[in-house]
């Protein structure tokens, strides 16, 4: 995966937290994915730990959020993730005969698309361990 | 109820229901304070394991709330963390609980002969 890819694919996946916590971590967040890739933590690793990241912040429950604000916010950052996942066997084909591409980046907004049935094999890649509360478990 | 011995050294343990990870991010804290990717490479090194930043940033939000870490001023966009003193005191209570059960274990496997 080229590096404009794998940093847009991290980028979709940290913009599916709260504003809240990207207000706080998420330079830090981009940065530190961007060391894991250069060290050759595969992005969809990382994206995948983002996303399950994202998933149990919006679950935590906070003063003043709504289940099924937290519910939706969920839907739409696993569509997000898939169609970006999804565009990537799509693309590698096609960047041996276009010099250059440009796929404006997934977003996690209410009317993203779902994903598709390939998304699956994609998501499948995500190796690093995630651990929650002392379950071991991969993401 | 009467609360046992074991019990009560047991709800002492705050880091009992935290999860390995917080575990290990604070043992990585206790020699001095790291930021994120300085923790990935640690924790790798010290255990073997290497945890998802998406794990890490749970787990530092979880021991910050707990006030068993502190964020420290940023260098550049990195945030360093460290070790507050009650994080230091949970930690020492849980690797005590952790080193009595490990020897409970040891003693029984040999018991056994197996």
């Amino acid at each position: 995966m080229d590096e404009s890819r794998a940093a847009r694919l991290v980028e979709t996946a940290l913009l599916c937290y709260p504003a809240r916590w990207r207000r706080r971590h998420g330079d830090e967040a981009a940065e530190l994915a961007a060391l894991l890739i250069r060290d050759g933590t595969p992005a969809s690793s990382i994206a995948g730990s983002y996303l399950a990241g994202a998933a149990r912040e919006w679950l935590t429950p906070r003063p003043g959020r709504r289940l099924s604000m937290a519910v939706g916010a969920l839907l739409v950052a696993a569509a997000s993730l898939g169609v970006s996942a999804g565009l990537l066997p799509a693309t590698v084909p096609a960047r041996a005969a276009v010099t250059s591409q440009h796929h404006a980046p997934a977003q996690c907004q209410p009317g993203s698309p779902e994903p598709g049935p390939d998304v699956t094999p994609a998501l499948a890649h995500l190796r690093v361990i995630s651990w929650e509360t002392g379950h071991g478990r991969s993401c | 109820m009467a609360v046992t011995g074991r019990d009560d050294r047991a709800g002492q343990d705050v880091l009992r229901r935290v999860g390995e990870a917080s575990v290990l991010i604070l043992i990585s804290l206790a020699d001095g304070p790291k930021h994120g990717y300085a923790l990935i490479q640690d924790i790798k090194e010290l255990a073997g394991v290497e945890l998802g930043p998406g794990t890490l940033y749970g787990a530092l939000d979880r021991l910050e709330r707990l006030g068993l870490i502190e964020p420290l001023p940023a260098d550049d966009r990195r945030h360093p963390y460290r070790i507050t003193a009650p994080g230091a005191a949970a930690l020492r209570v849980h690797l005590e609980s952790l080193e009595r059960v490990s020897a409970a274990g040891r003693l029984r496997l040999q018991l056994g002969g197996i």
